[in-house]
């Protein structure tokens, strides 16, 4: 207990002693999270996670901090400034100029000039410490609560104990290797309130702009911290979080509490969307699993379609058009709010991780190639 | 020569001593120093018999260099890195999914299986069981054989094939990206592993070319094949080889007609061709016993030795013509003969051999052997037509016709001598001088474009039009792949050579290289990481990174292709992939390389360089162009200081060695015109071109002197020189150039190259000699002063 009070007030010098204490006493390279992202022509064409518009703006993330950003629908992109060199999985601007990047080694990037200049806001070690922390009081908490249990319940207690402190442990062997989980997704209300999350359970919320960031793995259903894959805000307001073994949380007060929704399907989701419709999300995932919900995931439907390849990333445009697309080079469309999708494979098979509206039905698509220009059924324009 | 009796023994030419005592020596014995010959030749003759063709290809590269004593030092780990062969099986029309079409890859892919060498472990086809596809399931991986289980060659397993290689992340490398061919992929043992043996390049691309190529293009017309890989292209050259034997029997025919032409008497032809045909048995002899072999560079010093042979040969016969048409019998004329020439001659063949040893320092074994072999082949030739020669014509005599030939044609011929020897008069040399000026000016010009290395695509050492190069640019425009790689050697600790450390350090340099113009990509340990890593995550991109996590890195790597680790986990390679290998692509690669390895080596990983073709050619081109300054001044040297040691006069040595000088600048610029780079084959050329070249000019020069002091005018003087040699040198010049002339047709690109600027450097030195040294002369020379100075010297 004393430990973690020490580590607590000083999380600093804690971490800079646990560094010191694993780094072999050899002249071995900057660690990747320190080295600023090479400006390099070849960012456009290597692998891209994520990609949005922001005002006339497209901002794009990728692997080696890339950050490529271009004013002129794609035609050209400028690197932006990045502190990190770590393969960076989302992005999402809550105000136009206001965004936030998420990456390996737990990197958490701010931008507030529309994704020209990224500062490091938080990083993984932090936020194994602040696993431990909580890990900690919740141990301290299930406890008490075990103390004060009737008999008969102190079973189901003790196993859930037995959860948070293998929890535990597993964060303090993180910690001693280094920042070694991922971000997978952020989402941002504004400029103050959004959340990132990602690998084993890991979910930070911040209420001030990146600030400071808490640790809101206590307040969802996850014991035995499966990973989350992506986050979103529905029309009607509410909050769905969906990851690993067909997890799906849905929170409708803001993101103060989850509640764990009944799934439909066993295997990962990959990401999530509203459709434009109130209360209606669609989720995706492993193999082309697609399922619909109209009443916030109390019911699900699964939607039919023809491919079976991973989906990674949903658009919605403003015509009510729903554009999924997926690994081997899938591309599916839905023209009646989610209820079916048509499929087209891109010739090229490259798996496609996000996309953007052009002008007209056009499509920017980002994947393992970089970026592509199509017409909306994915096919390559010219 | 108007009068041989009269010659006093007060100059060099005809040291008084020496002479008659060499002479008498060699004319007093004829008999005893024929059979000795006779005896000799046997010997050797049998041992040359005996030499085999040697393609070991580690006498091509620079042994000492760094770079190939780090890639010798782990050769073990590296070995079957590129060791492999690629078929490409290609229809003309429609695609692949074609019954017929995987009939027959399947026929080439069991050949492939049984053929001797193959490591069948590895070796890949549509239809072997270790091409998969893989797709990522609720329950982990769910995958199959690419060729459908059940396949019968109908419309639907067709269909499933198509869906199976969609899927299996082969597009581009097993199959092409227009679905029109595929590769059948066999990686090779250097070794057998049962037997031991050796693998045999020669007779593995012969199988290759029977069994594979001939036998399935014939049997469905259908198709094409295209064979890649180092032991096809070594089967290549070896084939090559053999083609020499033609070229030296067109050298050998063609020669004996000029000859015959040139000398209208059977003896004064058959003669010089069977003496300098005795010194390349000689010369092969000795390298026999000496242990060495032939390879594709030293094949071609017999054909100097030959033309070198012929070339001296002819200053014999061209003497005793003369004389003999003075009307002195056989063994005189011969005498005078010798007498005459064989100063001039041991000079001249001396400073070609000095000039060939000069190669000795250049320190690739290749080179090295080339200047054994020429060096030793022109001191046969010293013997065999300065002594055998002479000695056999002193027994024969020049033909009757021979001498009516240099009677009549003598006669003829003297107008044309008469205006050349305007080269030396007081208002042409200025002009002639003003001309090489120019030249001079043209050819550093030019020559400022010549490059170190190769310049050409696919594989440098054969043709761009050959069927290795034609089938190389094939599978490079319809797959992934790129022909020139560089292999950065990453040594660590044993057992770490997995660890995050190492594998970012490789990833970092990997992208360092990828942002160097020339590199198309790489490939490490630290990608197979990243993409397993990937598909260990269900396949998401998100993942795709080298975790931070060891054991995540050891399962994402249990798989890797055993190239990339050693057994002792103790040495794990970068490959860089480059767009071809010019100078100055290895240059750029190289030096950000170099830089990286010095920022970044420490206990934990240390970066070597290099191997991989492009590793061997960047360290082969540092010592090219290191070696290639000091090479010209040894060779300059050298052969300077023999022209002055024999003439006495600096004066001399600039009118000898100053066309020469205009010769090499001339050949660099025609080099860099003609896209020919410094490499192992041209480097060579120069010094045998000076070596050689400086022949032509030492037989003039001492014409010219000797009849300068017999106080002749410059242009009488130089118009007696013409009259008495230029015939014979103009003939060397031809001669030299025909010995090498047929070159240009060798399979082997190099050998062409070769060929070609010898041939150039042998008919222009000889230009120089007669048009420029005149012309130097004039300015250079002082005929009264030399007069003076020579009868001073006979005085005292």
């Amino acid at each position: 207990m004393a430990n973690r009070f020490k580590c607590a007030t000083l999380g600093s010098a804690c971490l800079g002693l646990s560094m010191t204490l694993v780094t072999p006493s050899v002249s071995a390279l900057t660690d990747i999270i320190d080295i600023p992202a090479r400006d390099t022509e070849l960012a456009p064409e290597s692998l891209l996670n994520d990609v949005t518009r922001t005002g006339d703006r497209i901002v794009a993330v990728g692997e080696r901090g890339h950050i490529i950003y271009s004013d002129n629908d794609g035609e050209s992109w400028t690197q932006a400034e990045v502190p990190v060199s770590v393969t960076l999985t989302a992005l999402d601007f809550g105000t136009e100029s206001h965004g936030w990047a998420v990456g390996h080694s737990g990197v958490l990037l701010h931008s507030s000039d529309a994704g020209e200049n990224w500062t490091l806001q938080f990083d993984g070690l932090q936020a194994a410490a602040l696993t431990i922390e909580t890990k900690k009081a919740q141990i301290a908490e299930m406890e008490d609560v075990i103390e004060q249990a009737p008999e008969d319940q102190k079973d189901d207690l003790e196993w859930a104990l037995d959860d948070l402190v293998f929890a535990l442990e597993n964060a303090e062997a993180d910690m001693e290797v280094g920042p070694v989980n991922p971000l997978l997704d952020v989402w941002f209300e504004n400029n103050q309130h959004g959340f990132a999350v990602g690998a084993y359970g890991m979910i930070l919320r911040t209420q001030d702009g990146g600030e400071s960031w808490q640790d809101w793995s206590p307040y969802i259903d996850n014991a035995q911290n499966f990973h989350y894959n992506g986050i979103d805000q529905v029309a009607g307001g509410a909050l769905v979080l969906v990851g690993e073994a067909g997890q799906i949380h849905v929170s409708v007060d803001n993101g103060d509490t989850w509640e764990k929704r009944e799934s439909p399907y066993p295997g990962s989701l990959f990401g999530v969307t509203g459709t434009g419709n109130v209360n209606e999300i669609l989720a995706f995932g492993l193999r082309g699993t697609t399922i619909f919900s109209s009443d916030l995931g109390r019911s699900w439907t699964i939607v039919p379609n023809e491919g079976n390849t991973t989906l990674n990333n949903a658009l919605v445009t403003e015509d009510g058009r729903i554009t999924l697309v997926g690994n081997g080079g899938a591309v599916l469309m839905s023209a009646n709010g989610g209820q079916s999708f048509r499929a087209y494979f891109r010739s090229d098979r490259g798996s496609v991780m996000g996309a953007v509206p052009l002008s007209d039905t056009n499509l920017l698509l980002v994947g393992e190639d970089g970026v592509k220009f199509t017409d909306s059924r994915g096919k390559n324009l010219k | 020569m108007s009068d041989p009796m009269h010659d006093r023994g007060e100059h060099y030419l005809t040291t008084p001593k020496a002479e008659p005592f060499l002479e008498r020596l060699l004319f007093n014995n004829r008999a005893l120093i024929l059979l000795g010959f006779l005896v000799l030749t046997l010997f050797l003759g049998y041992n040359a018999a005996k030499i085999q063709p040697d393609a070991s290809f580690e006498r091509m590269i620079p042994l000492e260099h760094p770079y190939i004593v780090n890639m010798l030092d782990h050769r073990d780990d590296l070995e079957n890195l590129g060791n492999f062969v690629r078929i490409a099986v290609a229809v003309e029309d429609g695609d692949i999914f074609d019954p017929e079409y995987m009939e027959t890859l399947k026929q080439i892919t069991d050949e492939m299986f049984y053929l001797n060498g193959v490591d069948r472990s590895g070796l890949k086809s549509l239809w072997t069981s270790n091409v998969r596809w893989v797709e990522v399931t609720e329950q982990g991986f769910q995958g199959g054989t690419v060729i459908p289980d059940n396949y019968d060659g109908s419309r639907e397993s067709l269909e499933k094939l198509r869906q199976n290689v969609l899927r299996s992340n082969e597009v581009g490398r097993l199959v092409s990206d227009n679905f029109q061919s595929t590769v059948v992929y066999a990686p090779l043992y250097e070794k057998n592993p049962e037997t031991g043996e050796a693998l045999d390049y020669a007779e593995f691309s012969r199988q290759l070319e029977e069994k594979i190529r001939d036998k399935y293009e014939g049997q469905n017309p259908e198709i094409s094949i295209h064979i890649v890989g180092f032991a096809k292209k070594v089967g290549d050259l070896i084939e090559g080889i053999g083609s020499i034997a033609w070229f030296a029997g067109i050298t050998i025919l063609l020669t004996t007609l000029l000859l015959f032409w040139y000398s209208r008497c059977i003896a004064g032809t058959l003669v010089p061709v069977f003496t300098s045909i005795i010194a390349v048995f000689w010369q092969l002899g000795a390298l026999k016993l000496l242990g060495y072999g032939l390879d594709p560079y030293s094949v071609l010093v017999p054909f100097l030795v030959f033309a070198i042979g012929i070339s001296h040969g002819v200053q014999i016969v061209n003497a005793m013509a003369v004389e003999s048409a003075k009307g002195f019998d056989a063994v005189t004329s011969a005498r005078l003969a010798f007498r005459a020439l064989y100063i001039p001659g041991m000079l001249a063949l001396i400073s070609d051999a000095m000039g060939f040893l000069t190669l000795v320092f250049i320190e690739i074994d290749v080179i090295r052997d080339l200047a054994v072999a020429a060096g030793l082949g022109v001191a046969f030739v010293i013997v065999t037509n300065l002594v055998l020669h002479v000695l056999i014509m002193s027994y024969i005599g020049i033909s009757k016709g021979g001498v009516r030939h240099v009677q009549n044609h003598g006669e003829k011929q003297d107008r044309k001598w008469r205006i050349m020897s305007y080269f030396s008069h007081p208002g042409v040399a200025p002009i002639s001088l003003l001309i090489a000026v120019i030249g001079l000016g043209l050819g550093m010009y030019y020559k400022q474009d010549l490059k170190v290395g190769d310049l050409d695509q696919g594989a440098p050492e054969l043709r761009a039009d050959s069927r290795y190069n034609k089938d190389n640019a094939f599978i490079i425009n319809n797959y992934s792949t790129s022909a020139d790689v560089l292999v950065v050697m990453v040594k660590t600790p044993e057992e770490q050579c997995t660890q995050y450390n190492v594998l970012r350090a490789m990833d970092s340099l990997q992208w360092e290289l990828q942002n160097t113009p020339g590199v198309q990509g790489s490939v490490s340990l630290a990608d197979v990481s990243k993409l397993v890593t990937k598909a260990l995550n269900e396949g998401n991109w998100k993942w795709f990174e080298i975790s931070r996590n060891q054991t995540i890195i050891n399962a994402s790597i249990r798989d890797a292709p055993s190239g990339l680790i050693n057994t002792s986990c103790d040495l794990t390679p970068v490959l860089v992939f480059l767009e071809d290998h010019k100078a100055e692509t290895l240059q750029t690669v190289i030096e950000r390389t170099e830089a990286f390895a010095q920022a970044n080596s420490n206990e934990e990983h240390t970066f070597l360089l290099a191997a991989g073709n492009a590793g061997i050619e960047a360290a082969t081109n540092e010592v090219i162009s290191g070696a290639k300054d000091i090479m010209l001044l040894l060779v300059y040297s050298v052969v300077s200081l023999l022209c002055f040691l024999t003439f006495r006069s600096l004066r001399a040595v600039a009118c000898i060695v100053i066309p020469l000088g205009l010769t090499s600048i001339l050949c660099e610029a025609i080099m860099a015109m003609s896209g020919i780079g410094i490499k192992v084959a041209t480097l060579p050329v120069i010094a045998l071109g000076v070596g050689i070249g400086v022949d032509y000019g030492i037989y003039i020069y001492s014409k010219l002197e000797h009849f300068l002091l017999e106080g002749k005018t410059l242009q009488e003087a130089y118009y007696e020189t013409l009259r008495s040699t230029g015939k014979a040198v103009i003939f060397t010049g031809v001669t030299l150039g025909l010995g090498v002339v047929t070159w240009i047709f060798s399979p082997i690109k190099f050998q062409a190259d070769m060929g070609f600027l010898l041939f150039f450097m042998f008919l222009w030195n000889m230009v120089g000699a007669i048009w420029l040294l005149p012309a130097l002369a004039r300015f250079l020379l002082r005929p009264d002063k030399m007069l003076a100075k020579a009868r001073a010297a006979s005085k005292s």
